[in-house]
C-alpha cells in the first residue's frame, strides 16, 4: 500500500545522507589500509580506529537522518505528500537502517577479508573481532530507537552518551575474559561457548531495541 | 460526490492554552477563500487539521469528499500544501526538488515549471541555502503549483516577499481560478491581497469563527460615518453600529451591518452626516477584533 | 483586450466600481462597440488579478444598466443600446455636480454662492474659448 511512495522516501533519505556514507567508509578504508602497516602499533591503531568510525557512523545516521529532518523543519513539506504519519515512520526507519547496516557490512566484510588473508595474523582474534563489530550495531539500533521513538535530541543525545561511555567498559571485559583472551594468539578460531553466549547476546539486544522500536512506530498515528 | 472542496463541521481541537471551538467553513470548488485572524486566533491549527495533519478533538472535515484525517492520504494527492514554516533540503538544488515532486505525483506539468521558472526568476541549479527568503519562498510555490492540483492550502504565501514577488505569486494563484474546478484556501496577514483575490473570507479570533462570508458582501456591511453633532445632542445607539468615536462636535460611527437608513436616523436626531466611506478589509479587520475583545471584556 | 485595465489602490472606490467604470469608458470612447464579444468574467479576473466574485458583481450591475448582455454559456458582450454614450456622460457630470456640493459644504461655501462660482466658472472658460478664436483669426 503507497509502496512506490515509501520507496521513493527512502531513496530520498539515501541521496541526502549520499556525502556522510562515503566518508564513513573512507575512513572505514584508510583507518584498515593502516592494518597494513607492519607493526602492533599500527594495528592498533588502524583498528581503533576503525572501530570509532563504526561507533560514529552509529550515532550520525540517526541524527543527520531523523533528528535533522523534524529539527530544520523539513517535516512539513514531507507531511504533505500522499503518506500517513504511520508510513513516514516506517520509512524512516527503513533508511536508517539502511544507511548504517550498508557501510557497517560493508566495512565488517572488508576487514575480516583483510584479517583471513593476512598470513601473519592468528585466526583466534575472529570471534573477538566479531564480538567488537557487533558492538557499534548495537550501539546504532539503541541510538537510532532512541531517535525513531522519541523524535527528540535530547534523548536521542543521551541515547548516544549511554552508549559511548559504555564501549569502553564492555571493551574492558571482553578483554579481560579468559575465555576470550585465552585463544587470542591461537592459529585457528575459538568459538567457544562463552563467545557464542556473547554473540548471542548482541543479537538479543539488536533484535529486542528493533522489535521495541517497530512496535512504537506502528503505533503512530499523528505527524505533529 | 461532495460540491464543496472543503467543509468543516462544528471542528474543535483543546490545546493546554489554546482552543479551537465549533469551526463551521463551507469552501466551494472554484472559489479562492482568504483566512485572516491575528496571531495566535488559530488559522495554522485549521489549516493543520484540514490537512490530515492534526486530528481534531471533536467535529467532521471532508476536502475534496474525502474525510480528514482518515481519507488523507488519498486527499493529499489532490492537494497541494505550503507553509510559511515548511523548509526546503538546504543542500539540494531547485531541480532536485523539482524531480523528487514529479517522481511521486504523476500530474506534473514540466513545461509549466518551467515557466514558472521564468517567471519567479529563480534558475533551477541553485542550491536552496543560496536562496533569500522570497526565493525560498516562490521555490515552494513553484512545487506546488507545477503539480496543477484540485485544491491549494497556504498558510502566508505572500507574507515577507517584496512588492514584485508578491505580484509574481498573486498573479499565478489567480491563474489557477482559470480552470472553474480547482480552489485555493490561503490564510494571510497582508489583508491586500486577501481583500483583492479572495471570493469569501473567513474571520478568526481566538479559536472562533467571527465571520465567515462572500467579500462582496462583507465590504458591502462595513461603513464608516462621519457626523457633525450639534452640543447638546445624544448620539442614539443603532443596531449595526458597533463603535462610536467622538470629539468634541466631531463623531466617526463604525457599522458592520450597514443599511442606508442609518444616515436617516441619525439626521433624525439633529446630527448631520458629512460622509458615509467603505473600509478597507485592514480597516475592518481592526475594528473587528476589537470590537470582539470588548465584548470578550463586557460579558 | 484587457491589458490596460487598471485597478488604482489610491482609488477609494470598491473594486467591483472601478471595473464597471473603466468597461463604461471603453464602450463611451468606442473601443468596444457594440454587440462586441468581451472577456469573460473567470478570464477578467484572471487578466485583473482579482477575485471571481467581484468581477461578477461588476457585470452584474452593468447589466443592471443595460451597458452589457450576459448569456448562460455564451459568455457577455457590449449591449446594443444607443445613446449609451450620452448616458454615461450625464452619469459622470451628476457625480461631479455631487462632489462639488460635498466639497462646498466642507469648505462652507452656501449653495447660492456655489451657484454663482458655477456661472463664473463657465463664463471663465468661454473667455477662453474666444481667445483662442481669436488667435486663430
Amino acid at each position: 500500500m503507497n509502496s512506490r511512495v515509501i520507496q521513493t522516501l527512502i531513496l530520498k533519505d539515501w541521496r541526502l545522507h549520499r556525502t556522510q556514507i562515503l566518508i564513513s567508509l573512507l575512513a572505514g578504508v584508510v583507518s584498515l589500509a593502516l592494518l597494513q602497516v607492519k607493526g602492533e602499533t599500527a594495528f592498533l591503531v588502524g583498528s581503533v580506529w576503525f572501530f570509532i568510525a563504526l561507533i560514529v557512523l552509529g550515532c550520525m545516521v540517526p541524527v543527520s537522518n531523523v533528528i535533522n529532518e523534524r529539527k530544520k523543519q523539513n517535516l512539513a513539506f514531507l507531511m504533505s505528500l500522499p503518506i500517513s504519519a504511520l508510513q513516514y515512520a516506517i520509512s524512516k526507519m527503513a533508511s536508517t537502517l539502511g544507511l548504517f547496516l550498508m557501510p557497517w557490512g560493508v566495512l565488517v566484510i572488508a576487514a575480516s577479508t583483510f584479517v583471513l588473508s593476512r598470513g601473519d595474523i592468528p585466526k583466534g582474534i575472529v570471534p573477538l573481532m566479531f564480538i567488537l563489530f557487533g558492538l557499534p550495531l548495537v550501539g546504532f539500533c539503541l541510538v537510532a530507537g532512541a531517535a525513531l521513538v522519541s523524535e527528540s535530541e535530547g534523548w536521542t543525545v543521551a541515547a548516544t552518551i549511554v552508549s559511548n561511555s559504555s564501549y569502553g567498559l564492555i571493551w574492558y571485559f571482553i578483554i579481560r575474559n579468559p575465555a576470550i583472551n585465552g585463544d587470542l594468539k591461537s592459529p585457528v578460531a575459538v568459538w567457544s561457548p562463552p563467545v557464542l553466549t556473547i554473540l548471542a547476546e548482541e543479537a538479543a539486544a539488536v533484535a529486542l531495541i528493533l522489535g521495541l522500536t517497530l512496535y512504537v512506530q506502528s503505533r503512530k498515528r499523528e505527524f505533529v | 460526490m461532495s460540491d464543496l472542496a472543503i467543509e468543516f463541521d462544528g471542528v474543535g481541537k483543546t490545546y493546554p492554552f489554546f482552543t479551537l471551538d465549533h469551526i463551521h467553513l463551507r469552501v466551494p470548488h472554484g472559489q479562492i477563500m482568504g483566512l485572516i485572524g491575528p496571531n495566535g486566533a488559530g488559522k495554522s491549527t485549521t489549516i493543520r487539521i484540514l490537512m490530515g495533519l492534526v486530528q481534531q478533538d471533536c467535529g467532521e472535515v471532508r476536502v475534496l469528499g474525502r474525510r480528514m484525517p482518515a481519507e488523507q492520504i488519498a486527499a493529499k494527492w489532490d492537494i497541494g500544501f505550503a507553509s510559511e514554516d515548511m523548509r526546503l533540503y538546504e543542500g539540494m538544488t531547485i531541480a532536485w526538488h523539482m524531480d523528487f515532486i514529479r517522481s511521486i505525483y504523476p500530474n506534473w506539468d514540466a513545461p509549466y515549471a518551467q515557466l514558472l521558472l521564468k517567471r519567479f526568476g529563480l534558475r533551477a541549479e541553485q542550491k536552496i541555502k543560496g536562496l533569500s527568503h522570497g526565493q525560498r519562498v516562490k521555490a515552494t510555490l513553484l512545487l506546488v503549483l507545477a503539480r496543477r492540483p484540485r485544491l491549494l492550502v497556504l498558510d502566508e504565501p505572500t507574507t515577507g516577499l517584496d512588492p514584485v514577488a508578491r505580484h509574481e505569486v498573486l498573479k499565478e494563484l489567480t491563474a489557477v481560478m482559470t480552470d472553474e474546478g480547482r480552489s485555493i484556501l490561503f490564510s494571510s496577514h497582508n489583508t491586500q491581497d486577501v481583500e483583492q483575490i479572495s471570493d469569501q473570507i473567513t474571520f478568526i479570533d481566538r479559536g472562533r469563527i467571527i465571520d465567515s462570508m462572500d467579500k462582496e458582501g462583507y465590504l458591502d456591511r462595513w461603513r464608516r460615518l462621519r457626523l457633525e453633532v450639534p452640543l447638546g445632542i445624544a448620539l442614539p445607539a443603532l443596531p449595526g453600529i458597533i463603535a462610536i468615536r467622538q470629539d468634541g462636535r466631531l463623531a466617526v460611527a463604525t457599522a458592520n451591518a450597514f443599511a442606508p437608513d442609518m444616515a436617516n436616523a441619525y439626521e433624525s436626531t439633529g446630527a448631520r452626516v458629512r460622509s458615509i466611506e467603505t473600509m478597507t478589509l485592514e480597516e475592518i479587520f481592526v475594528a473587528n477584533v476589537e470590537h470582539s475583545r470588548e465584548q470578550e471584556v463586557g460579558a | 483586450m484587457s491589458s490596460s485595465f487598471v485597478i488604482s489602490q489610491t482609488d477609494k472606490r470598491p473594486i467591483y466600481l472601478q471595473i464597471m467604470e473603466q468597461i463604461k469608458q471603453r464602450v463611451a470612447v468606442g473601443d468596444w462597440t457594440e454587440g462586441q464579444v468581451i472577456p469573460s468574467i473567470r478570464q477578467l479576473a484572471v487578466d485583473l488579478q482579482v477575485s471571481v466574485i467581484t468581477v461578477k458583481r461588476a457585470y452584474l450591475e452593468l447589466e443592471r444598466e443595460g451597458v452589457i448582455v450576459t448569456q448562460q454559456g455564451k459568455g457577455s458582450r457590449v449591449a446594443s443600446k444607443p445613446g449609451l454614450g450620452m448616458r454615461l456622460q450625464e452619469q459622470e457630470l451628476e457625480k461631479h455636480l455631487e462632489q462639488a456640493v460635498r466639497l462646498a459644504d466642507l469648505l462652507g461655501i452656501r449653495p447660492k454662492d456655489l451657484q454663482a462660482r458655477l456661472r463664473e466658472t463657465g463664463d471663465r472658460r468661454l473667455e477662453n474659448e474666444m481667445d483662442k478664436e481669436g488667435e486663430k483669426v
